[in-house]
């Protein structure tokens, strides 16, 4: 009799990447049949930008373990849209500290197309992290 | 803005729920094994079918044949399905196939969600996990697929005129060729003459052309086509607008350094073919619909002390050795002269501003290292001492190398001819760079180099010439840059949207790259460069209007409180602003978009408090439903023979 873990069970780990400049990272190293952990699920993403705040609490509040957001960095396509990003991931910090969140489930960085090692070792890196914590649990009286 | 329309097909609201209920058809590819080796694509068609709101789950040998895309247009005629998710390779691969396939079958292109199960799941992942994660995806594309509403492209008239920004070998090649198709063009140049960096070459590397040739031949056909004005000697001093419509702005630039002797369309050595030059007063504005930027290169300035520069008049650069080269007489004696001064031996030192290292080289005045390497130098030194070792054998030439670069074709011959003609190669590391050092003996010069061809044997060069070999920098084109919002690479160079897929275009619709500006690139690469960006322009404008995708940003009027917030936030000037509108005999401001402008970021959906701006087909609703399935274990019916465990299992190895 086999046993398959749940999705929050097994740590899901979410990736924003970049369809200009992760994504296709992610699909090289595929090519490349390099293998990683199988609970990082990719969302193709046109600028991780679009999302608010809001977003990422509600994801780990879901039962998402770890999020990467994989951007350009500093070869955004869309200019401005990366100091943006960067001033929000300070705002979910915040947020995150406040609901008594391990801000290490949260990590930007920057992935190129052919940017395989990096990818690898961001994912590897944050399965570790959240093989470690566990599920996220809410600060109950920041909660209330 | 009455040319521009962005409307649901079908009378449907373009946000929202669709009016008609989601029918959904999963189609999962084997890919030919490449995914059914590794996915157990039948056990996971079996867990779509299942699926509330899939109508329909197949499998494929190969979903983008023939008979698999028939298949889903079959279901989508039959009214089976009214949305497609496909789960097959990378969606850079096949994304448009299956988008063409529902166009023809009548179904909305843009009702199509991609699963990606081979490069993000089966060539990654093996057995139960990867079937599981498949399973995941595939469910989420689905969950996004139910809230996916009908688009229809963005339509803009697109004014048949083209601006070329440069007006160099690219620039030009770029013009003729959108002259060719039929397309008024107008090409600016901020200097007096037409040929840029081509027109200060001699032979071209390999096969010996004649740069000053190409650059008659071309200007001569720039000048005399009549759908081509050349405007020299002016500048970019406005832009705005869209792809299909740019308003520009043209302006007389400086007046200095125009060879008054030289007639216009005569040929200047060094320089080029002096054009036309932009009538001094009031600036000149005219509407184009697409743009080339072909803006060059500049060539690296060593700094002062770099391998002996500025301090020693014998060292000199490349460009410089080979305009003084294009003016050397043979003598008698077969030996290089220089004015009167005899070359006995010269030393090329390669990478000279190029492959910069962190750590090891010192930054420039602009506070920025080349860490790139400008291509081009390996052959143009290589050429440039064939040439010397032909025309003057009784001059020695010695090659001073960190690696030969000589990848184009004809280039390696050209590589071994000099071998042939007795240039002599040496080799250094990078650690330990030559030294040029100047001596009081029968030669000015002396370069010491650690030969590691050799095996570290340090040598002393006596050398009447030191040519440094410089590499490529970008044009100092700042205001354009901040003028039509370009992006740039960690290298300075402007960026295309990608690499492989998109290579001569940038983010913003309409503007393409052509040549040096893009990368280093010698002559014969910048004018395919060009071509391509002429043909993709060309084949823009040809048809008088413009389709975009409609991945572009919509408020939402029922929700929208007139905040300016998303204003505030949007990265493309224009492309959202707040206006006056009457609702219930009370003025209110609300928020409205230019499509054409919108680059589809997403950045006033974060911050609209009402939730009331969205990217059409990339909703923050339809990303929440995409997170809610990856999560959600509704797909996996439980059977006899597995359960499913509450407890974390170790994550698979990572390797």
């Amino acid at each position: 009799m086999g046993t398959r873990t749940s999705a929050k069970a097994q740590g899901t780990i979410l990736i924003l990447a970049t369809e200009s400049c992760a994504y296709p990272g992610a699909d090289s190293v595929g090519q490349a049949h390099s293998s990683y952990p199988a609970n990082a699920y990719i969302l193709k993403v046109k600028a991780p930008v679009l999302f608010p705040e809001r977003f990422y609490i509600d994801c780990f509040r879901k039962g998402v373990s770890g999020i990467i957001i994989m951007s350009c960095g500093e070869e955004c396509p869309y200019e401005g849209a990366y100091k943006a990003l960067a001033k929000r991931v300070d705002a979910i910090y915040a947020l995150m500290k406040e609901h008594g969140i391990d801000i290490r489930r949260l990590r930007l960085t920057a992935i190129c197309t052919v940017c395989n090692r990096a990818f690898l070792n961001e994912v590897n890196q944050m399965n570790a992290i959240v093989q470690e914590l566990g599920p996220p649990v809410f600060d109950q009286a920041a909660e209330a | 803005m009455s040319d521009l329309k962005q409307t649901a097909s079908g009378g449907q609201p373009a946000s929202g729920c669709p009016a008609d209920e989601a029918r959904i058809g999963v189609y999962i590819c084997h890919c030919g094994g490449n995914i059914s080796d590794h996915v157990d694509v039948e056990a996971v068609r079996e867990r779509m079918e299942k699926m509330p709101g899939v109508t329909v789950s197949r499998t494929n040998m190969f979903m983008c044949s023939d008979p698999g895309q028939e298949s889903i247009m079959e279901d989508l005629k039959s009214g089976l399905v009214n949305r497609v998710v496909v789960a097959s390779c990378a969606p850079s691969l096949h994304e448009t196939t299956f988008r063409a396939a529902i166009a023809r079958a009548g179904g909305n292109p843009y009702q199509y969600e991609h699963a990606n199960i081979r490069e993000q799941v089966s060539w990654v992942h093996h057995g139960a996990p990867a079937t599981d994660k498949a399973t995941r995806l595939i469910s989420a594309a689905a969950g996004k697929a139910r809230l996916l509403t009908p688009l229809t492209p963005i339509r803009v008239e697109a004014q048949r005129r083209a601006l070329v920004i440069g007006g160099g070998v690219a620039g030009m090649r770029a013009a003729l060729d959108l002259a060719a198709q039929g397309v008024r063009t107008d090409l600016i140049e901020l200097s007096p003459y037409l040929g840029g960096g081509l027109a200060r070459l001699d032979k071209l590397a390999p096969h010996g052309e004649d740069a000053a040739g190409i650059v008659r031949e071309l200007a001569g056909n720039i000048l005399s086509d009549p759908l081509i004005t050349t405007h020299c000697q002016a500048r970019l001093t406005a832009f705005g607008g869209y792809v299909g419509k740019f308003s520009v702005e043209i302006s007389p630039a400086s007046r200095t350094a125009r060879a008054q002797e030289a007639a216009p369309g005569a040929f200047v050595p060094g320089k080029g073919v002096l054009g036309p030059a932009q009538a001094p007063g009031a600036p000149e504005r005219f509407d184009a619909g697409a743009v080339v930027m072909a803006t060059g290169f500049s060539s690296y300035a060593p700094q002062k002390g770099e391998y002996g520069f500025g301090d020693n008049a014998e060292a000199v650069t490349l460009p410089r050795f080979i305009e003084e080269l294009k003016n050397a007489q043979t003598a008698p004696d077969g030996m290089l002269r220089l004015g009167s001064r005899p070359v006995r031996s010269l030393a090329i030192i390669h990478c000279v501003g190029s492959r910069q290292i962190p750590g090891v080289h010192e930054e420039g005045p602009s506070g920025h290292l080349n860490e790139h390497c400008s291509r081009t130098c390996c052959a143009a030194s290589i050429n440039a001492a064939l040439t010397v070792r032909k025309t003057f054998p009784a001059t020695r030439v010695y090659e001073l190398y960190r690696d030969i670069r000589t990848y184009g074709r004809g280039q390696e011959e050209m590589y071994a001819e000099a071998s042939a003609e007795k240039v002599t190669f040496l080799r250094f590391d990078v650690e330990s760079p030559p030294e040029v050092v100047r001596v009081n003996g029968q030669y000015p010069l002396e370069v010491r180099v650690r030969d590691e061809l050799t095996f570290g044997e340090n040598l002393e060069l006596p050398v009447d010439l030191v040519v440094l070999a410089t590499g490529m920098e970008p044009a100092p084109i700042r205001d354009l840059i901040d003028m039509l919002k370009l992006p740039v690479g960690a290298d300075r160079f402007l960026l295309e949207t990608h690499p492989k897929l998109r290579p001569v275009e940038l983010p913003v619709a309409g503007v393409y790259l052509a040549g040096t500006c893009q990368a280093p690139m010698d002559a014969g690469e910048a004018a395919n460069a060009a071509s391509s960006a002429a043909a993709k322009a060309g084949a823009l404008l040809r048809r008088g209007f413009v389709e975009l995708d409609p991945f572009v940003a919509e408020v939402d009027p029922a929700r929208c409180k007139g905040t300016g917030a998303c204003v505030d936030a949007c990265l493309n000037e224009g492309a959202l602003r707040l206006q006056e509108t009457e609702i219930g005999g009370e003025k209110v401001m609300r928020a409205v978009v230019t499509p054409a402008l919108c680059l589809g970021c997403g950045a006033c959906a974060a911050v609209c408090p009402e939730g009331a701006i969205n990217v059409s087909g990339w909703t923050l609703e339809q990303y929440e439903a995409m997170v809610d399935m990856i999560l959600s274990e509704a797909a996996f019916a439980v059977t006899a023979d597995e359960s499913v465990s509450a407890s974390p299992e170790p994550a698979e190895a990572a390797v």
